[in-house]
């Protein structure tokens, strides 16, 4: 099966790159039977991703209590692709529809208290407000590995 | 107001297979009421100007066409063989009433030119007044303060008066004096030239992009051309005087191969200019869960990880 050996590969190259290069941690495979190919996901060292309307309830949030608010790291998806590959949009929806917003023993399990309040409203964006996204991560024949944000359905882009 | 809205019926011209609105009022309309700019087209052909100063008509796309048309708020004109068959047909009395109404804009127009002189005139003499204020003793101030409120109504007496004169100008002094007196114009429709019924074109076949056009229409975006950015549309979060575009948005078929090179040089191309990288196709299998005829739409946004 030498497209399989491929995508093995590609995986693993994928795998090494955010955990050696990008330091992340818990760093594992996903296979799913609905997917077409197996995704990674993993522990960035810091955050990756901040909506432009979590950012805002952050803020907010900050100026009620009078301190910042750490943002710890969110566990990603990540899915492994080769620069001479074309996918379709109908492949896109397709994982999209395989997954849940947030991986594996992710934030969702834990139990985060209180989203009542004004203050903590920005709670919301790690657990249920979370939208479906990928990194997709693509690899060139030599080793570069990049990084983009692909969401599902219309997300606004951030305030960079 | 809101009646008149709702039965408004733009007139959308093909012409050599463009579609183009020359009535102010329909841009306006399509603009507020269905979110559509769509681009400023006009110029003097023999003194054209920056794209920056372009003016009417302005010209639509073809899904910009499409979507008036199936929402009844528009109708498409064979432009040549409607104006072609009217003019050819027309009788003494259309004649007529198409002249009268020329001439009633003449008059207009000449009423609109004669206000705005007599306001230029106004401040001229304003300022004049001022300065000689300026030189006047303290002692003559308090006097000549209450003079200039009683004269002010005054200044603007001229257009009044001359806009009462114009009319039996027109009709009782000799005709040649008040025939070079109202400005030569010209008209930027010819709607009362059109009177009888128009022959309707079928809606435009637009390009394939239109499901994402319209989905984009109906969650409030605005487009624009979206060449500048590589592609299909800019799409903004609301009218493009107020905002920035959010993405650029490229439609695809639900089987059409993207490279990544394409996902990847968007993306990073989005990113640099504050945007994202949308794109979008039609599902073929699931239906559209606003009730639409098409698919569902399904659309993605690309924007850099930043790492």
């Amino acid at each position: 099966m030498a497209t399989h050996d491929h995508i093995t590969a590609l995986a693993n190259v994928v795998l090494n790159n955010v955990q050696y290069q990008h330091d992340w941690t818990q760093v594992q495979t996903h296979s799913q039977p609905n997917l077409p190919r197996p995704l990674i996901y993993g522990l960035p060292p810091k955050r990756l991703y901040v909506h432009p309307d979590e950012q805002v309830d952050i803020i907010r949030a900050e100026k009620e209590r009078g301190e910042p608010i750490a943002q710890e790291p969110e566990l990603e998806w990540v899915l492994p692709l080769h620069l001479s590959e074309s996918w379709t949009p109908g492949q896109f929806a397709a994982v999209f529809d395989a997954i849940d917003a947030i991986p594996p023993g992710g934030a969702a399990d834990q139990d985060l208290p209180g989203f009542d309040d004004s203050a903590s409203q920005w709670k919301l964006w790690r657990g249920p407000k979370r939208g479906k996204r990928i990194l997709l991560a693509t690899v060139q024949d030599d080793s570069t590995v990049t990084y983009y944000w692909i969401h599902d359905g219309l997300v606004k882009p951030r305030q960079n | 107001m809101p009646a008149t809205v709702a039965e408004r019926q733009v007139r959308i011209s093909c012409v050599a297979g463009r579609y183009l609105v020359f009535d102010i009022d329909d841009v306006l309309y399509i603009r507020r009421h269905h979110g559509i700019c769509a681009v400023l087209t006009g110029t003097m052909p023999q003194n054209p100007t920056q794209n920056l100063f372009l003016g009417l008509p302005v010209e639509l796309h073809a899904e910009e066409a499409k979507l008036l048309v199936d929402r009844k708020a528009a109708y498409i004109a064979d432009e040549l063989s409607d104006h072609l068959s009217q003019l050819t047909t027309m009788d003494e009395t259309t004649r007529g009433a198409y002249l009268q109404h020329v001439k009633q804009q003449r008059r207009n127009a000449k009423l609109a030119f004669d206000e705005e002189k007599a306001k230029v005139q106004a401040m001229h003499q304003g300022k004049r007044k001022a300065a000689s204020k300026a030189n006047k003793t303290a002692a003559s101030l308090e006097g000549a303060s209450a003079a200039p409120e009683g004269e002010s109504p005054s200044l603007f007496d001229p257009p009044t008066t001359t806009g009462v004169v114009a009319g039996p100008a027109t009709t009782t002094t000799t005709t040649t004096p008040s025939k070079e007196a109202l400005p030569a114009i010209t008209p930027t429709t010819s709607s009362a030239l059109l009177s009888g019924a128009t022959p309707v074109l079928d809606g435009p076949i637009p390009a394939s992009s239109y499901s994402l056009y319209k989905y984009l229409n109906s969650r409030g975006y605005y487009t624009t051309p979206g060449l500048r950015f590589g592609g299909d549309y800019s799409v903004y979060p609301g009218d493009p005087f107020r905002y920035h575009a959010h993405y650029l948005a490229n439609s695809y078929g639900w089987d059409e191969q993207i490279g990544m090179l394409d996902v990847v040089t968007s993306g990073r191309l989005g990113t640099a200019v504050k945007k994202s990288f949308l794109f979008g196709a039609e599902s073929p299998s699931k239906p559209d869960p606003d009730g639409g005829e098409g698919g569902e739409m399904r659309v993605f946004c690309v924007e850099w990880a930043g790492m």
